[in-house]
């Protein structure tokens, strides 16, 4: 055996952090790409909202047919103006129609799904009751099915109600969505049963459990259902696109799709105006949002 | 928890703003939007009142000619004037036309003085020649009288020679000697007879030549006092002279000016002060008894309401004269038709523009609408006022719809097309210009 060679101890754990600085760094890159890359269409929406006309169609020329090589983008317009907007919020009470559209119908949504779904939710948390498992397992289910699975059983129940090109048509099975429930289940899941037992003891009857219990300690899940399902409803393309006719009873979301290509700087604002609302319910459900999230990865 | 309610707060100023920005939208939105009126078809006939612009034509003109080699002073008409008989046309430089008629006075003074002349001495030479003649008859009845005498003469000689017959016994000689004598009586006599008989042929020639030579001179006499002897442009020359003079002399007596001897409209003037007049026409005009005519252009639609034969109302512009008269032909010249009018004698006198009127109604359509519904889309179309299901609503708005035109007139016009209906609204009004699938709303 000869004279091995080894490297001093300081040296070793340079190169240990070294190794560790490096990782992160790279770590840090792929990460800052992804998310440029990700997050590069909402950074297109306010320059573009901003663009003129002359601008626009220059840049997006070879998308429109009209020009040869790539499309071009400037996140800062060279000639910055706010026709856009002028035209849309002055000038397009098309635009504000659908925007109350849009509220009206998320906000009946979301009441509906307080008013069926959190006690929904509460009774597969606080009850055991025979047929729970399959019952829960058959909301799981519908949760799954996509929207166009349900396409033309819907509609032919709608009709026989008399519902189609009707609002409630839209608001109705968002309302009896399964998906807020299994949200607010998570939630009140969280709450230990040795609470709800003492209440029990101490004489609270149920809707005492539940108004004074349930729904203060489950109140992180059912606003993470809330501004999930304002997210989702927010942005209904499918369903009022296939359910409502007449143009007057829209969402805001089907008004994108009315503006031509030619229009695009429009679009632009218009999505920018589509975006604030969210953005608020985003800001004020951030909290919940996460932990909603985190109650979706939980295993019951 | 402070950052939540600045989030809900600002939340809610977004709502609040969205709010009241809907109703600024709407009522931009709303204050923008054309505003329109609406009739419904109806059935009834188009009163056309047809109308063209046109001209009034004189068929005739007559010229007033320039008195050749006189200087123009003033000029007082123009074309387009109306003139009456008395009118003055022009003024004449009264010195230059006073040298002119005093050349003239002298050239024909001169002239009768010296046709004075020639008259007196044909006279003579007349006179002469009678003398000749009647000296020429005495001296030649003398001679024939001197010559029958002595004829006569030798014929008693020869009856006495006669009563000295010898007698039979007697001897030759002597009847020789007798009958000698009697043959030199009748050579004689017979000698005389035809110098008698010759001289009387000389009479007659020589007569007749003195006859002839009076003749002559009567004949000279008579052109020298007739002014035969001029030849015809010697006496046509006279006569222009002495027709100048006495215009010029007339000319003279008006101060130079030149008169109007008919009445009319002046058409054209083509003398100027200052310059010289020719023998040419100086002014050209429409006289009042001359023939006049209406000419007018009327277009393919109005075509189709005028025909000939029509009493049509004639008007002329600047005078309320009017009159009825009827359309003599039609005729198609350079993408329009051309309509005459022959007028009545006295009928636009002093008018060169007229404007010809008809009036016409037709049968009854089904689908009369005011004319200004109608606009221009490729064809003739109208706006048809409709309910339609848009984003904000069931809202008004427009179609427009192209119809074929049947008649129209200034108000009215009368459409057709299989999908229209006596229930539709049509627009008749609108404070903007429309375009096809425009929302609109009811003027209030």
């Amino acid at each position: 055996m000869g004279n091995r060679l080894t490297a001093p101890a300081w040296a070793v754990r340079e190169y240990g952090k070294w190794r560790k600085r490096r990782r992160a760094w790279l770590a840090a890159f792929i990460c800052t790409v992804a998310a440029v890359l990700i997050c590069a269409p909402l950074l297109m929406i306010p320059g573009g909202s901003l663009m003129d006309n002359a601008e626009m169609k220059r840049m997006l020329s070879p998308i429109l047919g009209e020009g040869k090589g790539f499309a071009v983008w400037h996140l800062i317009p060279l000639y910055p103006t706010i026709s856009h907007f002028y035209r849309l919020l002055i000038e397009s009470p098309a635009f504000y129609r659908l925007f109350w559209n849009t509220v009206g119908m998320t906000a009946a949504i979301l009441l509906g799904q307080l008013a069926v779904g959190l006690p929904s939710a509460w009774a597969f948390a606080a009850f055991r009751f025979r047929g729970r498992n399959f019952l829960f397992g058959l909301y799981v289910v519908l949760m799954l099915l996509p929207f166009q699975v349900m396409l033309l059983p819907q509609y032919i129940v709608l009709q026989k109600l008399g519902l189609y090109n009707h609002p409630a048509a839209v608001i109705l099975p968002a309302v009896f969505s399964t998906f807020p429930v299994f949200i607010m289940y998570r939630g009140f899941t969280r709450i230990d049963t040795e609470i709800l037992e003492a209440a029990r003891l101490d004489g609270a009857g149920e809707w005492q459990i539940y108004f004074y219990i349930g729904l203060p300690l489950g109140k992180m899940g059912i606003q993470a259902a809330m501004v999930l399902s304002f997210l989702e409803y927010w942005n209904l393309v499918e369903q009022p696109m296939a359910f409502l006719e007449e143009q007057a009873k829209w969402p805001l979301s089907l008004y994108l799709p009315q503006i031509t290509i030619g229009q695009a700087g429009f679009a632009f604002a218009v999505a920018v105006m589509v975006l604030i609302p969210a953005l608020f319910v985003f800001a004020l459900g951030q909290d919940a949002l996460e932990e909603g999230i985190a109650y979706i990865g939980v295993k019951t | 928890m402070e950052s939540k309610k600045k989030l809900w707060q600002g939340f809610a100023l977004f709502m609040a703003a969205m709010l009241i920005m809907t109703y600024v939208s709407r009522m931009v939105w709303v204050s923008r939007m054309p505003r329109v009126r609406w009739s419904s078809p109806m059935s009834a006939s188009i009163h056309n009142k047809v109308s063209a612009e046109g001209t009034v034509e004189v068929t005739g003109t007559q010229a007033v000619i320039g008195l050749e080699g006189l200087l123009v002073e003033k000029v007082c008409v123009m074309a387009g004037d109306r003139m009456e008989a008395g009118t003055v046309l022009y003024e004449v430089n009264t010195e230059d036309l006073l040298a002119q008629l005093s050349e003239l006075e002298a050239q024909e003074e001169a002239w009768q003085k010296q046709e004075e002349s020639k008259r007196l001495d044909a006279a003579a030479d007349v006179i002469r020649a009678q003398e000749d003649y009647d000296t020429t008859v005495i001296e030649l009845d003398r001679k024939i009288a001197e010559e029958t005498k002595k004829r006569e003469e030798l014929m008693e000689d020869l009856d006495t020679h006669m009563f000295r017959i010898p007698e039979e016994d007697a001897a030759d000689e002597i009847w020789i000697a007798w009958a000698d004598e009697r043959l030199r009586f009748d050579r004689e006599i017979a000698q005389k007879k035809r110098m008698i008989e010759d001289m009387q042929l000389e009479k007659e020639k020589v007569l007749r030549q003195a006859d002839r030579e009076l003749e002559d001179a009567k004949r000279a006499r008579s052109a020298a006092q007739s002014g035969l002897e001029l030849g015809a442009s010697g006496v046509s020359q006279v006569r222009e002279r002495q027709e100048r003079i006495a215009l010029l002399t007339e000319l003279s007596r008006n101060g130079g000016r030149v008169e109007a001897k008919n009445a009319g409209d002046i058409l054209e003037v083509m003398i100027q002060s200052g310059m010289r007049m020719g023998a040419d026409a100086v002014l050209r005009y429409a006289d009042d008894t001359g023939s006049r005519i209406f000419r007018t252009v009327i277009s393919q639609e109005q075509k189709g309401m005028v025909h000939t034969g029509d009493t049509v109302r004639l008007m002329f512009p600047g005078s309320a004269e009017e009159a009825g008269e009827t359309i003599d032909s039609i005729v198609q010249e350079n993408g329009g038709y051309t309509v005459t009018i022959r007028l009545e004698p006295g009928v636009a006198l002093g008018r060169t523009e007229g404007v010809m009127e008809l009036n016409a109604t037709s049968e009854i359509y089904d689908f009369v609408v005011p004319v200004k519904a109608l606009h221009n889309d490729g064809g003739n179309a109208v706006y048809v006022l409709e309910e339609k299901a848009g984003i904000l609503g069931t809202e008004l708005c427009v179609r427009s719809m192209t119809v074929r035109l049947l008649e129209q007139n200034e108000e009215y016009a009368a459409i057709a097309d299989e999908l229209l209906s006596g229930d539709m609204k049509i627009v008749t009004e609108c404070d903007q210009e429309l375009e096809n699938g425009m929302v609109v709303k009811e003027w209030e």
